[in-house]
């Protein structure tokens, strides 16, 4: 029985490898973090964080903001997650109204200028991205297209199937686009209700325009810069990290004032490892963070620390009057009503 | 056999006892097991579309959710969309696959072993590898339509679904038809065909209609695994909604977790209609197939010949182009601009990286050695021991085909997240969830595996003394060892490879390698999605190399079998 002798000793050796696998199984005391930064820059982070904060075992996932909050959600009754790292405070207000989010100023809360966290001590912004779009110059050229400054000229036919933005829905991106769009297109807009604002006719005019609405707010940039598309609505980093690997893009902010969000982090209610949370938050809107952040992001929260020298200093930026309160109160409502409109 | 009344042969009474009891007791745990990870999820789902916060109470019930869905003429569309890319593929599929089973089993064509090999590809592969490849050549950039072609055509949307469905249906379909085909006896061709009927005739009036209940059986899971399947719609689907998208969509971008479930049971509707359907016909083709020895076939003309040989060499290159593909595509510099060889897509941009082929890899050891022990367990049961209401566990172990994965994964959510349940955010949910998102097949190939036992074996263990138990493991066991390492590699695949039963389940503790690809291709890293699926591809290969080393050449088949 000279296969049953073989078999005996594979199956030997599995339960070998099964056991030797245990580690993987094994229940460690770690800190559990959730994140919407994006991936690239999450590394990065993670690297300095990891030789800062030797004792913690960070675990992380990295979700779109929508995924994440639907995470949160799912799980209020018996939370995984200690912390959320990097998340739209538009998203952050909603939550902190659910009952989600624990207060806690971490140290260093008072370096923080006022407008950037929450008076309760629920979350504390970190830095501020933009929206922004990033043009594709090989195929512009191609195509003999104007330059646009803002986003009206985005209504130009010529433009016609080659521009592409997120579907806000699943992108905090494309939701700050879409908001800023409100808020600057209509007035009244905190007056009446969603779908009553003036700022969906625009939206209906760009829509004529647009290829694709996607998922991701990063992949507008990314496909734009593999030609796929001329000019992609996207945020401010993508470009720069595009622009370092050789992709011939180009960046413009809307002349309209450029809609951002703030991203924020926050100590989950229920954390299971409340210390190495609390740990990490400070560590999170320490110094040496923000100087990691600022390599990425057009402004972070700490006063005193310069942006990336390849995209504009924020001070010279025209930004969009962003109403955060009324984007979390409402966004439900706004993502139902673009949904009902642009989604075949 | 009943074990009742052996006591003739001289076993002692207490024996036979405990032995029922302890028979008794694994049925009921199986039993127990299915119906806790498999059906109370599903009531949770249930009870969340039909009442308001998913509280059972009568004053909660509401018909609101559908009203909304089927009010909302956007959501509503994910219906109509689902079955219209569903039954394109159905036809496409089944036809395709008839044909090159036909192929293989009625015509004396070369290379039958390549084009078999070739067409169970699909099978060790993560499911959207086909949309990914698709994409890399007939994309809005890809290297066929936009600079082989220069046309402004791409295959985002419902095409672009339909055609990796039919990719990645394809040997799901033939391993049914070539078992039908090859089970039918020809003497009815060769008879028709001596009565003065022209091939077309014979073909028409004879082949096609002794096939009828593989086709319907073909086409069921063709149409099953098609409207279940949330990897490639994702992928490619671009702005074209179907009914899982739309589930993940609702629960991640809106929050509505009423409204995801509520998609999800229009989803179960058709889901289950296809596998009774196809429980149905199995059952009937079941009465068809004769034992009969596969009689010769007789050379076929040189048309005929090269006809078939052209057709499944194109089926197979088409197959071989989508594995060609993600796999250059993981290794050129920038396609389709810059060829030169690069390493640098496997130094992945995300957070799980190696560690996820990793997680992924002993995850799926865990999943084949469970899968693999209980479906031989429940095969045992059904097959050789039918205790009272085997029924019972025969259905609760064939369901689970029809429920589709990313509703699993939705009802584990709903009714695992509590503190009592400890698994809940450790492997041992991906586990469990995978294992039983499986179990059908798993349970019918043991049970087609211990049926091949010879009976007469077991009745003299038993009539020696054997209990049940040493029954099970020192005959039945040993006897059935291909079969288990058949189970185990097929749901080692599975548990590489699935995206829609885990994507929910995968945690900050917890990556998988198979949910990198879909963020790594959300993310806009294409060339990465591509080589994390080649590591998945070659660990699944690796695998299967070892067991045949070990199992030596008489299980050649593994593939095959799994896939059936």
């Amino acid at each position: 029985m000279k296969n049953t002798k073989k078999i005996s000793v594979l199956v030997t050796i599995l339960f070998l490898c099964v056991f030797l696998g245990g580690p993987v199984f094994a229940a460690k005391k770690p800190v559990v973090v959730y994140t919407s930064l994006e991936t690239e820059e999450t590394v990065e982070y993670l690297k300095l964080a990891e030789k800062e904060l030797p004792d913690l075992d960070i675990k992380i996932i990295r979700l779109s903001t929508g995924e994440l909050g639907a995470r949160m959600l799912a799980e209020r009754n018996n939370p995984q997650a200690d912390l959320v790292w990097g998340w739209a405070v538009t998203n952050m207000e909603d939550f902190r109204d659910r009952g989600l989010l624990e207060k806690y100023k971490p140290k260093g809360w008072a370096n923080i200028p006022d407008k950037f966290k929450d008076p309760n001590g629920y979350w504390a912004a970190i830095d501020l991205y933009m929206a922004a779009f990033v043009l594709n110059t090989e195929v512009m050229a191609k195509g003999n297209l104007p330059k646009p400054k803002g986003w009206n000229d985005l209504l130009n036919p010529v433009y016609e199937g080659k521009l592409i933005m997120p579907n806000p829905a699943s992108s905090g991106t494309g939701f700050l686009q879409v908001a800023s769009l409100l808020e600057m297109l209509d007035p009244d807009y905190a007056k009446k209700p969603v779908k009553k604002n003036t700022g969906w006719e625009f939206l209906e005019k760009l829509d004529k325009n647009m290829g694709q609405y996607i998922k991701s707010g990063s992949k507008p940039a990314k496909l734009t810069a593999a030609g796929e598309y001329a000019i992609g609505c996207s945020f401010a980093f993508v470009y720069s990290s595009l622009k370092k690997r050789g992709s011939p893009v180009e960046m413009v902010l809307p002349e309209e004032g450029a809609g951002y969000e703030l991203e924020a982090n926050a100590l989950l209610k229920g954390a299971k490892h409340k210390r190495e949370a609390k740990k990490f938050l400070d560590w999170a809107i320490g110094e040496s963070a923000m100087r990691e952040y600022a390599k990425f992001k057009l402004g972070v929260t700490l006063p005193g620390i310069p942006g990336p020298a390849d995209l504009p200093q924020l001070e010279t930026i025209k930004l969009a009057p962003m109403d955060f309160p009324w984007q979390a109160t409402n966004r439900g409502e706004i993502l139902v009503v673009w949904q009902d409109k642009f989604l075949r | 056999m009943n074990t009742s009344g052996k006591e003739a042969y001289g076993v002692s009474a207490t024996s036979l006892l405990v032995d029922k009891y302890i028979l008794t007791g694994v049925t009921i745990l199986v039993a127990f097991l299915l119906v806790f990870f498999m059906l109370f999820p599903i009531y949770k789902i249930l009870v969340l579309s039909f009442f308001k916060e998913g509280v059972l109470t009568s004053e909660n019930f509401s018909l609101g959710n559908y009203i909304r869905y089927f009010g909302t003429p956007r959501i509503a569309r994910s219906l109509y969309n689902s079955f219209y890319v569903s039954v394109v593929t159905m036809a496409v599929t089944t036809i395709l696959a008839f044909f090159f089973a036909y192929a293989l089993t009625r015509t004396t064509i070369r290379g039958k072993g390549f084009f078999n090999t070739v067409a169970f590809m699909p099978l060790i592969a993560p499911s959207i590898i086909q949309a990914l490849a698709l994409i890399l050549l007939f994309g809005r950039n890809g290297l066929i339509t936009a600079h082989l072609f220069k046309v402004d055509w791409s295959i985002y949307g419902a095409w672009g679904i339909v055609i990796s469905e039919v990719l990645y249906c394809f040997p799901h379909a033939l391993v049914i038809l070539y078992t039908t085909l090859s089970a039918v006896d020809t003497r009815l061709d060769e008879a028709a065909e001596s009565l003065g009927a022209s091939a077309l005739q014979v073909f028409w009036r004879v082949t096609v209609p002794s096939a009828k209940y593989g086709l319907l059986s073909a086409g069921a899971l063709t149409f099953n695994l098609t409207i279940t399947d949330f990897g490639n719609p994702v992928v490619i689907g671009g702005d074209y909604n179907v009914l899982a998208t739309e589930i993940y969509a609702q629960v991640t971008n809106l929050y509505r977790f009423d409204l995801g479930a509520t998609v999800s049971v229009i989803l179960l509707v058709p889901s289950v209609a296809a596998f009774m359907v196809n429980y149905y016909v199995t059952r009937k083709s079941f009465a068809l197939i004769s034992g009969a020895a596969r009689p010769f076939i007789r050379p076929s003309r040189p048309f005929r010949k090269w006809g078939f040989t052209i057709y499944c060499s194109l089926v197979s290159a088409s197959i071989i182009m989508v594995f060609a593909t993600v796999v250059m595509g993981s290794f050129v510099n920038v396609w389709p601009y810059d060829w030169s060889l690069t390493l640098k897509h496997y130094r992945f941009p995300s957070l799980g990286g190696y560690s996820a082929i990793w997680t992924s890899f002993w995850i799926s050891l865990f999943v084949g050695f469970l899968g693999a022990f209980f479906t031989l367990i429940a095969g045992y049961i059904v097959e050789k021991k039918k205790p009272f209401g085997v029924q019972i566990l025969y259905l609760l172990s064939v369901m689970p085909a029809a429920i589709p994965g990313l509703v699993l994964g939705l009802g584990y959510i709903l009714a695992f997240n509590r503190p009592y349940f400890f698994f809940y955010g450790t492997p041992w949910i991906i586990v469990i969830c995978v294992v039983i998102a499986n179990f059908t097949l798993g349970t019918l190939s043991s049970i087609s595996n211990i049926k091949n036992i010879d009976p007469s074996i077991e009745e003299a263990a038993t009539s020696l003394g054997a209990t049940s138990i040493s029954t099970f493991v020192r005959l039945v066991f040993p006897l059935s060892r291909v079969a288990f390492f058949q189970n185990f590699v097929y749901f080692f695949m599975r548990c590489m490879t699935t995206i829609s039963a885990v994507i929910f389940l995968v945690s900050a503790t917890v990556h998988l390698a198979a949910i990198e690809i879909i963020w790594l291709d959300n993310d806009g890293w294409t060339a990465s999605a591509d080589a994390m699926s080649t590591c998945v591809i070659a660990i699944v290969l690796l695998m299967l190399g070892l067991l045949r080393l070990v199992m030596g050449k008489g299980s050649s088949h593994v593939m095959g079998g799994a896939g059936g």
